[in-house]
């Protein structure tokens, strides 16, 4: 008997410590004491000046990226991101005064359903869910390095339609996520979209701070091209460090991969030291069988490494500075990119 | 080079004008009424500022804690971009306005 209440002790014990951190019924007063505080619609967005020079020819980025959030009910939000960039380049490559026009793009604007803990759905205009640069790590105060990866034009942008997507723990040490779409033709100036169907699934596992995933993304007109991706993030915990890592494969358009890493000096003995990372990122893109279908894309095949610091500044504000070197079969480059970025925050109703 | 101060002094004025928070140190303690300190709950608290860091991470540095409201309008928003599960955004929630 005394040896069947101490397997039972020790059963206890063992699954007590893989228990989940709280109770059901601590998750009713939990829930209810996080919910006390009733969200207020907020503005928010990032602004940068992010000058690059491309193999001697300077294009003084310039972009402001407003974020709508209007939490309409306990469910349903509604949020949206708008971006006006001006890309303003020398008349003559080199030389001349600079000039250029600003463009203006609705990014996403959807309203946002939260069903149940498994599932969410959008409807609206979003963010292609394809890999994760797309819709993590576009918005410049939040990227590393800040020219696009060379795969970046390959199934992204936007798209309008309806997605189904959530995160659902299935164990304490793994949650999946997803992200299932349709998305209708649209034409119309500063809403277009292409008629896809697609899905992003990946696994992250929370004590390891790692994420894997796979996209697809199956276009349903004209060429009716696939398009394959797959992901990787990883944060170790004891060290201030990121991994990320994404490669993307379409048999017409091409395929590639980028791999970056960063260390934020976040354990230095300077408090000015703490402030900054260092970033590298190397790539490599190959032209698909249909070279040139996607003007987005390198017309070559190309391989480009880049290093840089960034350097964060009090208030929202991103000093950075990266250099990089591009190799293709017609030549070598460099190119140069010095900037600041900056985040806001602007709450549009009482905040406390 | 007219272009070029132009559009600088128009981001300067534009960003200048909004509210600040900061990507670089970790994020300061918020105040809060009396009551809402006395109610705490230490375990949940642990437990949320876990989960912030874990899940925060993997998109951008550890964000600064802005205002209670300001917060729940926030996780809510990444509930649905960053796919958190509905246990995650309970406990950051929690974490974000207390």
């Amino acid at each position: 008997m005394k040896q069947a209440l101490a397997k039972l002790c020790v059963a206890a014990m063992v699954y007590s410590g893989f228990a989940p951190p709280a109770t059901a019924q601590d998750n009713t007063e939990l829930r209810a004491a996080a919910e006390e505080t009733k969200p207020v619609p907020v503005l928010s967005g990032g602004a940068a000046f992010v000058p690059t020079w491309d193999s001697g020819n300077p294009d003084l980025v310039s972009i402001i990226s407003p974020v709508l959030l209007v939490p309409v009910n306990r469910n349903l939000i509604f949020e949206s991101r708008a971006e006006f960039e001006g890309d303003f380049v020398r008349r003559n490559g080199n030389s001349g005064d600079f000039t250029g026009a600003i463009g203006k793009s609705l990014e996403y604007a959807e309203f946002d359903y939260i069903g149940n803990k498994y599932v969410t759905f959008t409807v609206g205009r979003f963010l292609t869910p394809f890999n994760i640069f797309n819709e993590r790590l576009y918005p410049n105060w939040i990227r590393n390095t800040q020219t696009d990866p060379l795969i970046y034009p390959i199934a992204t942008g936007s798209d309008n339609g309806l997605m189904v997507r959530g995160g659902v723990s299935l164990d304490k040490d793994v949650t999946l996520n997803y992200a299932v779409y349709f998305s209708a033709l649209s034409t119309i100036d500063h809403f277009e979209s292409e008629r896809h169907a697609g899905l992003r699934a990946g696994l992250f596992f929370p004590h390891r701070r790692l994420e894997i995933g796979v996209s697809e993304q199956h276009q349903l007109q004209d060429s009716r091209f696939n398009r394959f991706g797959s992901y990787l993030e990883w944060q170790p915990v004891r060290v201030p460090f990121d991994l990320r890592a994404e490669g993307t494969y379409s048999r017409e358009e091409g395929n590639g991969l980028w791999v970056e890493g960063a260390y934020r000096f976040r354990n230095a003995p300077a408090s000015l030291l703490r402030r900054a990372q260092v970033v590298g990122r190397t790539q490599i893109f190959h032209t698909g069988t249909l070279a040139g279908i996607n003007p987005d894309l390198p017309d070559l095949d190309t391989k480009r490494t880049e290093f840089g610091v960034n350097y964060y500044l009090n208030d929202g504000w991103k000093a950075l500075a990266t250099y990089g070197r591009t190799f293709t079969s017609s030549g070598e480059s460099n190119i140069w990119t010095v900037g600041m970025t900056y985040r806001f925050v602007i709450p549009l109703g009482p905040a406390q | 080079m007219k272009t070029l101060w132009t559009i600088f002094l128009g981001i300067t004025i534009a960003t200048g004008t909004a509210n600040a928070g900061s990507a670089a140190e970790a994020p300061p303690p918020v105040t809060q009424p009396a009551a809402v300190v006395a109610d705490l709950n230490p375990q949940w608290i642990a437990e949320g500022e876990k989960r912030f860091r874990a899940n925060c991470g993997r998109c951008h540095q550890s964000p600064h804690k802005f205002q209670p409201r300001v917060m729940a309008t926030a996780v809510r928003h990444m509930r649905v971009r960053g796919m958190l599960t509905e246990d995650d955004m309970t406990y950051v929630l929690y974490y974000v306005t207390h």
